[in-house]
């Protein structure tokens, strides 16, 4: 009895299992950030690095092929492809998030004025979002384009963001049904609060995080949409260098075969966009496991 | 209730659809008499601007330009109800026929694009949900993500690029070659690069959708109940998973022809494809207010039609939808 | 008797469900509450209680009848705004669930401070922390609660932050929407004594509305009861307890359980089917101060 009741025949003794600290940057979307920062700075501070002046029109250099004295050839008019999109992606990227900074003020106060709104007056809303969402939304910008009269960035922003909100402000209207039957924020209009404050304290903290991706998403589309728009010659001036604008010498480019002017901008673009897609789908991740804990 | 008398149903669907339309035309109308810009000079062309002031008048008179914007409104829409839309101003003939005349090629693109779309990403849904976070299903969600972000102008340039300039084997614009308007293969061929860019343009979206509704559906209970009565991996996933989302997906689809004809507008004018997208561009960029009326009134028609079919669809095959009714019992307990 | 604070008229709410059907939550309900008593309102679930208190703090609108508030018509829209501030700082809602009516991103302290910078009361103690550290204190918390959520709350204590936000603004008529009903017995007894000591001391009147028939008894000194919307009987609490009246009544105290095995076996469950009651009688008078629904017959 004094030896232990039971011996183990033949087992080897199991070691302990390696505890396997995940590295902090496992799911996470620490390369796309990285190379969004580098797009984003390298955009920001362009005037220390690019060698050429991106407005100079060098004519006698026109459609040069990279190499030699432009490191990624010039366009039709003679302009260095290697500076253009770093300078253009200033304009770019801020009409993205300029024009995403107008369509979701626009989504979560539509969204949440419809959320709040008794029911008939809810669903007239709801109607008219998507007669407004029926209108193709290329023939919408064109529309209000033309109403704003000439494009510039602040209108070109104004104008891709007041057709690219209903998305969102759909997410926020049923978030907003769903947050208004909660006591807390029946509490507060008890206890007097007014719109705004409702939506600033209670509704905007606890919806954010599920419109956050899209939101995100959101700054993806408005590029594109700044950069179909001036390839189409609808949006920006081929003086006002984008990387949508650059793209719209394209034409004779594809007429020449001088692919260097298509394909540097597109990548950028395209590289651009995958990153924001990565970290909204990372930040879609993360708001769905929130809310399956809750 | 509502499923009482499916007449009342759907006469209400209807009605909502007109009343629909009837606000559509009415904001387009303000809108686009908002712009600015001088229609004068689509019609009279350079002319415009060397007529004298009372040239001017007696024709903007004649156009019924002068007169304020609801009694215009009101002319056009008595003339709408007869099936007379104006003329174009562009192309100096009724803008019905403008459009009849082009209507059908991007018909053509549309719904060949649509159909494609439809049917590839059910399947390559299904191949996800079937490998789910194995190697084909990795692949396909990166490639399906990089292509989803590719904007759809670009993706047409640097096919133009590859197939067309380079290897010369497709052409790189309209819908068929000068003097065989007729000839079906050349038109098929003139269809291939358009189509491929509308079609990948979407093609993810959709498939990923399927792929998330899938794997929703296969982790619920009734899967453990189908495997444990014996049914195989397969006919469980074919059988009753990807059954229960038909419904959801079909009104997704209804929902998603808007964005799909949005995509073809914009690939029409890259390719300069005749159709409603190079139309409408084109009337946009020239003010001529009838024909692009008529395109935004059309476009907006099939677009709200298809989101009421959706919702039909939502409430007849998916009987949850439908009990949304005594929410207002439910806020309040 | 003392001047009456709030006065319910024939308040009737009826909720649509669908087309045809509809759901007659509370049905030409009429009752007083006096300055400084503690009136509870009792009935099974469903019964219309919660909704009755909804109709009270303009949340939700009533179909018919008025409701006065220190003589203010509250439903009245040109009423209500000239008597706002009064009427949203005096009236004082607490909800049932604590976990829901306390926003989780916020912390206790802001919480508590929320009415007062709403209504941009200057805060008698200092600053508007000192003022919630004030009421936490008040109704025995500790100070160290202040900065935290309330998910790291228990549910007493939330409900003692509810209770301290709804004392703020020093209240003239607190409404109680089951306020203990989803907390532990020893906790219940706490928040039911707490609310006894608050009563005492500021002598405000309390709207109590419970299932719970023993904290009533407790508790309240009138009691209203409930049934399917309608009132049936409303007495002083004792001589509701003493001599019911109404079937229902009976029945709902019989089901209150005896704290002696002996007794609690030999209880006797009165049997009373709320869908055949007769809805149509009037309430009379039965001793002084005791209203029961006559014509009301049951099984």
């Amino acid at each position: 009895m004094s030896e232990a009741p039971f011996t183990r025949v033949g087992v080897r003794p199991i070691p302990p299992p390696r505890l396997k600290t995940r590295p902090w940057y496992e799911g996470r979307p620490v390369l796309s950030c990285a190379v969004l920062a580098v797009i984003l700075l390298g955009c920001l501070f362009c005037g220390a690095f690019i060698p050429k002046d991106p407005a100079y029109m060098d004519l006698y250099h026109a459609s040069t092929p990279p190499g030699g004295g432009f490191w990624l050839g010039t366009d039709a008019m003679g302009r260095d492809i290697f500076s253009m999109i770093w300078y253009g992606g200033r304009i770019s990227l801020a009409i993205g998030f300029l024009s995403t900074l107008v369509s979701t003020l626009l989504a979560v106060l539509f969204g949440a004025a419809s959320g709040l709104s008794p029911r008939w007056l809810d669903g007239l809303l709801m109607r008219l979002t998507e007669i407004f969402l029926s209108i193709p939304s290329l023939l919408l910008i064109v529309l209000l384009q033309a109403v704003w009269g000439k494009a510039g960035v602040i209108s070109l922003s104004l104008v891709i963001g007041a057709t690219s909100w209903t998305g969102v402000a759909k997410v926020v209207r049923t978030e907003v049904r769903q947050l208004r039957s909660c006591g807390y924020v029946i509490a507060a209009r008890c206890m007097g609060a007014g719109f705004f404050r409702i939506l600033r304290r209670h509704l905007l903290p606890n919806f954010l995080s599920s419109i956050l991706f899209m939101v995100v998403m959101n700054v993806r589309g408005t590029i594109a949409a700044e950069s179909t728009l001036s390839f189409l010659g609808l949006g920006l001036p081929l003086e006002v260098i984008s990387w949508g604008s650059m793209l719209s010498l394209s034409e004779k480019a594809l007429l020449s075969g001088a692919w260097w002017v298509i394909l540097p901008p597109g990548i950028v673009l395209v590289v651009t966009m995958v990153c924001l897609t990565d970290i909204g789908n990372y930040l879609r991740r993360a708001a769905g496991r929130r809310a399956s804990n809750l | 209730m509502t499923r009482k008398n499916p007449l009342f149903y759907y006469a209400r669907k209807l009605a909502l659809f007109l009343l629909s339309v009837f606000v559509l035309s009415a904001a387009v109308f303000y809108i686009s008499r908002l712009a600015p810009g001088d229609p004068l000079v689509s019609y009279y062309g350079d002319r415009a601007e060397k007529l004298t002031v009372q040239e001017r008048q007696r024709a903007e008179e004649r156009l019924g330009l002068r007169d304020p914007i609801h009694v215009q409104y009101v002319r056009w829409l008595e003339g709408a109800l007869r099936g007379d839309f104006g003329i174009s101003y562009k192309y100096k003939m009724d803008v019905t026929e403008v459009i009849a005349g082009r209507a059908g090629n991007t018909l053509i693109l549309g719904g060949t694009a649509f159909a494609l779309i439809f049917a590839g990403a059910l399947a390559l849904g299904v191949v996800c949900a079937w490998y789910e976070d194995r190697w084909p299903d990795r692949l396909l969600c990166r490639v399906g993500t990089i292509i989803s972000c590719v904007p759809e102008f670009w993706l047409s340039l640097v096919l133009i690029l590859v197939f067309s300039v380079s290897l010369r084997w497709l052409p790189s614009s309209g819908a068929y070659s000068i003097g065989s308007a007729g000839s079906v293969p050349d038109r098929l061929v003139h269809l291939i690069l358009p189509l491929t860019v509308t079609v990948l343009g979407h093609l993810w979206y959709y498939a990923y959708l399927v792929r998330s509704k899938l794997l929703e559906e296969v982790r619920s209970d009734y899967v453990l109940l189908a495997k444990s009565k014996g049914l195989t991996r397969r006919s469980v996933l074919l059988g009753h998973c990807l059954r229960s989302t038909i419904p959801t997906y079909l009104s997704l689809m209804a929902i998603s022809v808007p964005h799909i004809l949005g995509g073809t507008y914009i690939v029409e004018a890259v390719f300069s494809y005749p159709g409603l997208g190079t139309l409408s561009y084109e009337s946009a960029r020239y003010q001529d207010y009838n024909l692009l009326m008529l395109l935004c009134l059309l476009s907006g028609s099939v677009v709200i039609l298809c989101s009421i079919l959706a919702r039909i669809i939502g409430e007849r095959m998916d009987p949850r939808l439908g009990e949304a009714e005594g929410w207002e019992a439910a806020e309040y307990e | 008797m003392a001047d009456i604070l709030l006065d319910i008229q024939h308040l009737t709410r009826r909720f649509r469900l669908g087309r045809t059907a509809s759901l007659l939550a509370v049905d030409d309900l009429s009752l007083q509450i006096h300055r400084g008593e503690i009136f509870g309102l009792v009935g099974e679930s469903g019964s219309g209680k919660s909704t009755a208190a909804r109709c009270v703090m303009n949340i939700c609108r009533p179909s018919a009848g008025k409701v006065l508030y220190r003589g203010v018509d509250i439903w009245n829209p040109r009423e209500f705004r000239a008597n706002r501030t009064m009427l949203q700082t005096s009236r004082q809602l607490i909800f049932q669930d604590s976990a829901s009516s306390l926003d989780p991103r916020m912390t206790a302290a802001e919480i508590i401070a929320e009415p007062m910078e709403i209504h941009r009361v200057r805060p008698p103690r200092g600053s508007l922390r000192e003022e919630a550290a004030f009421q936490l204190r008040y109704v025995g918390l500790e100070p160290g609660c202040l900065d935290k959520y309330p998910g790291q709350l228990s549910g007493g204590q939330r409900q003692r932050v509810a209770i301290a936000r709804a004392l703020c603004m020093e209240p003239e008529l607190l409404v109680a929407d089951e306020p203990i009903a989803s907390l532990d017995v020893s906790i219940q007894a706490q928040i039911i004594n707490l609310f006894q000591h608050l009563q005492a001391e500021h002598g405000f009147s309390i709207l109590f509305i419970a299932h719970d028939l023993a904290v009533v008894r407790y508790l309240c000194s009138r009691v209203g009861v409930l049934c399917r919307g309608r009132l049936v009987e409303l007495a002083p609490t004792g001589e509701l307890f003493d001599n019911p009246v109404h079937p229902y009544t009976r029945s709902l105290l019989s089901a209150i359980p005896i704290p002696d095995p002996r007794l609690e076996r030999a209880r006797v469950l009165t049997p009373f089917e709320p869908d055949g009651f007769d809805r149509a009688g009037e309430l009379a008078e039965v001793s002084p101060g005791h209203l029961v629904l006559q014509g009301g017959g049951g099984v």
